[in-house]
């Protein structure tokens, strides 16, 4: 009775050692970025016959039914219809969730094959430093039309590791009719746009919907200011800062003391710095505010269905108004190449995520698309998809960048390490709320550069 | 049965198991998060070690001591309006809920049953100063009705009131388990002497509850220190870093900043301030039953 009792228990630590171990098994495939479903089928697939090929996507576009989500996604379908051994799976997360998730992708052995990155120092230095992405073959993309430049934030030392996506530009969108009703004119200068905004809070509506719980839209307004300052040369002019960590320049300041000035005379919704990307938004898509302040990749606002036919149909866009005494003309505007994808270095399938990449951006491809739909402006030449059916604000947009002097390029917060985009937006949300003063400000900034 | 007991293999056998995923998901992630913490490890590539500079950075570090702050003001709020507020609830439960005992119980510790980012996002709406309920109410008073509740000043407060909230019904739970505990004979033969509510509040219910008690301080104040994801959904610390609590920063610092080395330094820190917190818990208790 002993003997079996003895024997029982040992039987039992065994199979709890056993479950043990098969958790242990299943957490490294999840830790190492598998999907835990899927991944064993993956493998079996591709030893079985040699040719069915999944390639795994992990993008920061988690909307596949509108913007750019739908355009990603349709060339996905697309792909997968003219190839079909390929299966393209896709995990989708917002911006923040995907940066954290794509550094534990970073820290396991294999990484998705095709990701979403941004081709700014903030977030892709340190990833190609860390040899995380595949070289791609520039020639290859000669005859893209990829506006010059444009792929300049994705290579490093003349290799080529990314695509850029977009050309972003940043304005104010607004509501034509509500502007219309209320005898309300596009502001052409600051001091324009401050007494608008005092018209507008008389009325009771909020002048701008401001995201400032996120941050970076103030950081981003911080060199629109800087673009209208000086005009030219305000990447150079941040990089510089950084480098050197100074940000003595009276520009800074300058620019510092009128996003101060904008918030503390209501310019922005109360809360503003609270206030996350989809509230701000719904409170322009509702009707609640007359401006929003946001990038061009929201111009599917107009296109969008979910949204009231009297909003939808009358929004505009304008850009940073000029600033008194400045050197900065109408212009020079804040705009430039931010998202993108790579293909990785370690995932499983390299070349078939680059033909699945090259197919994506073959001009009739992601730019036709994107134009099409009015989703976005692509980083590519979209003149030739012009269609005639294009709504105001796209034709806006484009006419903003046909006859840009001078473009921003990458906005402050996104040209240092990662560690100085964390601190420069929390110190510019300090500095927008009136927490820290400009001096304060600017010597955090220095501070967050070294 | 004792021999089998007293068999060594057999101890070993039954003690292995626990001991390995002890080792395996307590200590070694301890260990390893101690030896990060001397290196400038940004979570990609290479790194190098530099010694102590990041605990002497995090001694310097304003924002650090903010966290720390804010983490013992929680704690604070807990202990003296949470749990106080929880025990007399539960007493009242107990004492005259009859009926509806069941149905406030359950009202009670709904809160808990709903996930965290539903919870985080439902406040989020009721603070908004723009079209928030708490604005609403405000102005239905006469009041202006554009207080900005997460705003700066306001808004440790209005994130301390969620947690105190939201934590309220777990505390209520296990101090009406306590109570239920409580031979009912006591309160009766307490009656029959003469005694009124409040003398078998104080002199029954309560000193009866000391082990519940400190059970669910020592719970408290551990959780005071985690807290992470309300704060993170409701305001990720800001506006600044206004209401950023220790965890959160931990969090922030290695997964925003990307200063995976910097976190793990802060990740050291927190674990020996949790050690400390429960070691001196222990002893007050300790004391206290000692006298």
């Amino acid at each position: 009775m002993k003997k079996l009792f003895s024997l029982v228990l040992v039987l039992a630590m065994i199979l709890s050692l056993a479950a043990c171990g098969n958790k242990d098994d299943d957490k490294t495939g999840d830790d190492n970025g598998t999907s835990p479903t899927t991944a064993p089928d993956d493998s079996s697939d591709d030893d079985a016959t040699g040719e069915a090929v999944t390639i795994k996507v992990f993008t920061n576009l988690p909307d596949r039914t509108t913007g750019q989500g739908f355009v990603e996604q349709t060339l996905f379908d697309s792909y997968m219809a003219e190839n079909k051994n390929v299966k393209i799976e896709v995990e989708a997360l917002d911006d923040e969730a995907y940066k954290t998730k794509f550094k534990a992708y970073a820290a396991g052995t294999t990484m998705p094959d095709l990701v979403s990155v941004w081709g700014q120092p903030g977030f892709i230095d340190e990833v190609m430093d860390a040899g995380l992405l595949q070289e791609l073959n520039a020639a290859d993309y000669a005859d893209y039309g990829f506006i010059p430049g444009s792929l300049d934030g994705f290579s490093k030392d003349g290799k080529l590791y990314g695509l850029a996506r977009n050309t972003d530009v940043i304005g104010f969108y607004y509501n034509a009719k509500m502007f219309q009703d209320n005898g309300w004119t596009v502001p052409t200068t600051y001091t324009e746009l401050l007494a608008l905004a005092d018209t507008i809070n008389a009325k009771g509506i909020i002048p701008v919907a401001m995201d400032g719980g996120d941050k970076w839209p103030l950081y981003i307004y911080m060199t629109d200011l800087l673009q209208k300052i000086d005009g030219t040369g305000v990447m150079q002019k941040t990089a510089d800062a950084i480098a050197n960590a100074d940000f003595s320049d009276p520009s800074f300041k300058k620019a510092a003391e009128l996003l101060r000035e904008a918030a503390s005379k209501g310019l922005f919704q109360t809360g503003f710095e609270t206030t996350d990307y989809g509230t701000a938004k719904n409170l322009f898509t509702n009707g609640q505010s007359a401006m929003f302040y946001m990038g061009s990749w929201e111009m599917s606002m107009a296109t969008n269905q979910d949204i009231a036919p009297e909003i939808r149909d009358n929004i505009r866009v304008f850009t940073m108004p000029l600033i008194d005494g400045a050197q900065g003309k109408a212009t020079d505007i804040s705009a430039w190449n931010g998202g993108g994808y790579s293909v990785t270095a370690s995932g499983a399938q390299k070349e078939e995520a680059i033909k699945l990449l090259n197919y994506m951006f073959k001009p009739e491809g992601w730019t036709k698309l994107a134009w099409e739909n009015g989703v976005c402006m692509s980083a590519q030449d979209f003149s030739q998809f012009a269609t005639g059916n294009e709504t105001e604000v796209q034709k806006q947009f484009t006419e903003l960048v046909k006859s840009a002097t001078s473009l921003s390029g990458t906005p402050l917060g996104d040209m240092g390490t990662s560690e100085f985009k964390t601190q420069s937006s929390d110190l510019t949300q300090e500095v927008s709320i009136g927490v820290k003063t400009a001096d304060e400000y600017l010597q955090g900034l220095a501070g967050a550069s070294k | 049965m004792e021999k089998t007991y007293s068999n060594k293999a057999i101890i070993v056998s039954l003690v292995l198991p626990g001991i390995i995923t002890f080792i395996f998901a307590i200590l070694a992630p301890i260990i390893l998060s101690g030896y990060y913490s001397t290196t400038d490890f940004s979570g990609l590539g290479d790194f190098t070690f530099i010694g102590f500079d990041n605990f002497t950075e995090l001694f310097k570090d304003k924002t650090f001591w903010t966290a720390l702050t804010n983490s013992l003001l929680l704690a604070v709020g807990f202990i003296v309006i949470q749990h106080p507020l929880a025990i007399m609830m539960a007493a009242l439960l107990d004492r005259k809920g009859k009926r509806a005992e069941g149905f406030f119980r359950a009202v009670y510790f709904l809160p808990n049953v709903i996930s965290v980012v539903i919870i985080a996002y439902l406040w989020k709406f009721i603070f908004n100063a723009n079209f928030g309920l708490l604005n609403n109410i405000v102005e239905m008073f006469g009041g202006k009705g554009n207080i900005n509740w997460l705003g700066t000043g306001n808004a440790i407060w209005s994130v301390l009131i969620v947690l105190i909230w939201h934590g309220f019904g777990w505390g209520m739970l296990i101090y009406y388990t306590g109570i239920k505990n409580i031979d009912p004979v006591l309160y009766e033969a307490a009656a029959i002497d003469g005694c009124n509510n409040k003398s078998m509040f104080l002199r029954i219910t309560l000193p009866l509850m000391k082990p519940v008690i400190q059970v669910n301080v020592t719970l408290a104040i551990i959780a005071a220190l985690k807290q992470m994801e309300t704060v993170y959904l409701l305001t990720n610390g800001g506006p600044g870093n206004e209401t950023q609590f220790m965890a959160n920063y931990l969090y922030k610092q290695a997964f925003s900043s990307f200063r995976y080395g910097y976190g793990n330094a802060i990740s050291v820190v927190f674990v020996a301030i949790c050690i400390i917190a429960t070691q001196v818990l222990n002893v007050i208790f300790r004391e206290r039953e000692e006298r």
